[in-house]
């Protein structure tokens, strides 16, 4: 157990130094912290100019759905990473359990996701002068984790990917620019052909953002309760479908040996 | 109980080619490998690279499933008990790829202790004691990617000894080092067997083999061709006689040719310096000196001399053999 609960957090820290060392500050900065901004200030005033959304609609939908970034691409490189310094097979000859290794792995890219989304929704409010209620700040950092979490669990399932695919990085993208649509960031899902709106009960964010606009809007936290539950679901199936994938390509390498060469 | 037991362990390898018209090639790189280590050996498996050497190692670290055959470690199935061999074997790999450069020595060796599940009060007695015996002492605080290879390499030998393993895997660990960290790097391996460990050391240099090994077993193109301790192999050789002509510039068709006289038992080609050496092992009693030269009738012959076959020539001999 306390293994485990090791493996989990110190080991799940450790990786993230050990498979992030090329994320400096110039790296960091504009990607995870400015680019956020220009996503939303463009589509506030895209909305403005085309007399749409409010500034606040944009705000919480783009601020949010950013957390993908970090969440998509990080989980992707703490696994993928590991194929690219060799050390894949270290790790799979160690008797250390796979829960809390997989699942230790995800906890800084959450908690960094979390990072990003908050930061964008705060400063994004500042940049386009959004009021958001004091009272709705708690509420809505819970919100921004339930939807860093539940991004989290679809890195997981693309973590899994980048074992079997090179090209992780346009697979992140690609489900990036889904995310933009299929979630109701930038246009209201009843606007959405049904399709959409239906698909996107099933995607990451839809929920938490729908629950944040109500916030911003004055509900309480008891008011979303239903939709916070949604997103947290959501995520865990995609957790627990990223983490049987990553279980089935471990065993999958070991009789075709398609993990590594050396 | 045997401590490692491969049973005619075989392994093929589909890959594929092309995008669109997918064609699949299969690869036998092991073919029905048997053989017993007693605990506390040291066993060698020497081969030329391709020979099989990793692929049969990683089926007994259980990181490969056999295509057929079976084999135990510690009396236990490499492929229905993996998780209990894991936790009694340790593993080193060649080569200086497989740390995390970023990250210091110690936090390397620290990630692994986690993976390990030794207990974090045992943590750092065990690891400043490795770093002590593979002389990284001093040198723990500063990041990998900094590290010598061979400094590299004692780092993957650690590694694999943070949970005192009853059985030691080292797959060429003194591959690509220079001889004096070669050297420092046999002398730590030959402590570990005084210190009790089994030991399955794969190599591609016969010299290596035989100073640390106890018994070796040769293999080439997925089999095992001769088997035995050191001075065993050495028995197998001496009746023969080797040529040495130096040449320059022979083609593959020659060597062929040469290959194909009676009485010759294995040819090969050494570079040296300005020129190439052909080695041509020969029966005792047949004398094809002007045959081979026969052979030689278009390009230049410089020195030609006569001597006594070593256990190099021998282990060329058994990997060369068609
Ligand atoms: N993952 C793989 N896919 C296809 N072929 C492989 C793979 N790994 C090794 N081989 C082939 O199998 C043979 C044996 O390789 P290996 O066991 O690495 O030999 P050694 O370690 O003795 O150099 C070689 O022909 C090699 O090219
Ligand atoms: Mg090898």
């Amino acid at each position: 157990m306390i293994v485990a609960a090791r493996i989990f957090v110190v080991g799940g820290l450790t990786s993230f130094r050990a498979l992030f060392y090329w994320l400096t500050p110039w790296i960091y900065v504009p990607t995870m912290l400015v680019a956020p901004i220009f996503q939303i200030l463009l589509f506030a005033y895209i909305g403005r100019s085309a007399g749409l959304e409010s500034d606040e609609f944009y705000l919480i939908g783009n601020a949010l759905q950013y957390a993908a970034i970090p969440c998509l691409f990080a989980m992707a490189q703490m696994v993928g990473g590991e194929r690219y310094q060799n050390t894949l097979s270290a790790i799979l000859v160690s008797p250390a359990p796979r829960i809390p290794l997989f699942f230790g792995r995800s906890l800084p890219v959450l908690l960094n996701g979390a990072f990003v989304a908050a930061f964008s929704l705060l400063v994004g409010a500042l940049v386009l002068g959004v009021h958001l209620p004091a009272s709705s700040l708690a509420p809505l950092g819970l919100v921004v984790l339930i939807a860093a979490f539940s991004c989290t669990g679809l890195g997981l399932v693309n973590a899994a990917a980048s074992l079997r695919i090179r090209e992780n990085a346009v697979l992140s993208n690609v489900i990036f620019g889904f995310l933009l649509i299929f979630t109701g960031a930038n246009v209201p899902l009843d606007d959405l052909p049904s399709w959409i709106s239906t698909a996107a009960q099933g995607m990451p964010f839809t929920h938490a953002i729908k629950a944040a606009r109500e916030l911003a809007a004055g509900a309480s936290l008891g008011d979303v309760r239903g939709l916070l539950g949604a997103e947290l679901l959501v995520g865990a199936i995609y957790g627990v479908a990223g983490y049987s994938l990553l279980r089935w390509f471990e065993v999958l390498s070991r009789r075709y040996a398609t993990l590594e060469r050396s | 109980m045997a401590a490692i037991e491969a049973h005619e362990l075989c392994r093929t390898y589909k890959t594929h080619t092309g995008t669109f018209r997918r064609r699949t090639k299969e690869v036998e790189a092991v073919r029905g490998v048997s053989f017993t280590i007693e605990p506390g050996e040291l066993f060698g498996l020497l081969g030329p690279n391709g020979a099989g050497k990793t692929t049969t190692i990683k089926m007994l670290i259980t990181l490969l499933i056999p295509t057929a055959g079976s084999a135990r470690v510690l009396g236990l199935d490499v492929v229905k008990d993996a998780r209990e061999v894991r936790k009694r074997i340790g593993y080193v790999f060649g080569g200086e790829r497989g740390v995390y450069e970023r990250l210091s020595g110690y936090d390397n060796l620290r990630y692994f202790a986690e993976l390990y599940g030794v207990p974090p009060k045992l943590q750092k007695p065990r690891i400043e004691e490795l770093l002590e015996l593979v002389g990284l002492k001093g040198r723990e605080h500063e990041r990998a990617e900094g590290y010598s290879r061979g400094m590299k390499q004692r780092l993957h030998v650690a590694r694999g000894l943070l949970h005192d393993p009853e059985v030691l895997f080292l797959d060429e660990p003194t591959i690509g080092l220079d001889p004096v960290g070669a050297r420092e790097l046999r002398s730590t391996i030959a402590s570990l067997t005084a210190a009790g460990k089994t030991i399955l050391l794969t190599t591609h240099y016969m010299f290596e083999a035989d100073a640390l090994c106890d018994r070796i077993a040769v293999i080439s193109k997925g089999s095992i061709v001769a088997e035995g301790t050191p001075a065993d192999l050495k028995r197998g050789v001496g009746q023969g006689s080797v040529l040495e002509v130096e040449v320059y510039g022979v083609d593959e068709e020659t060597i062929e040719q040469v290959r194909r006289l009676g009485g010759v038992l294995a040819v090969s080609v050494e570079e040296r310096e300005q020129a190439q050496v052909l080695v041509v092992q020969t029966q005792a009693e047949v004398e094809l000196t002007s045959a081979i030269l026969g052979h030689l009738n278009g390009g230049q012959v410089g020195r030609i001399s006569q001597r006594e076959p070593t256990l190099e020539d021998a282990y060329v001999a058994l990997v060369t053999e068609e």
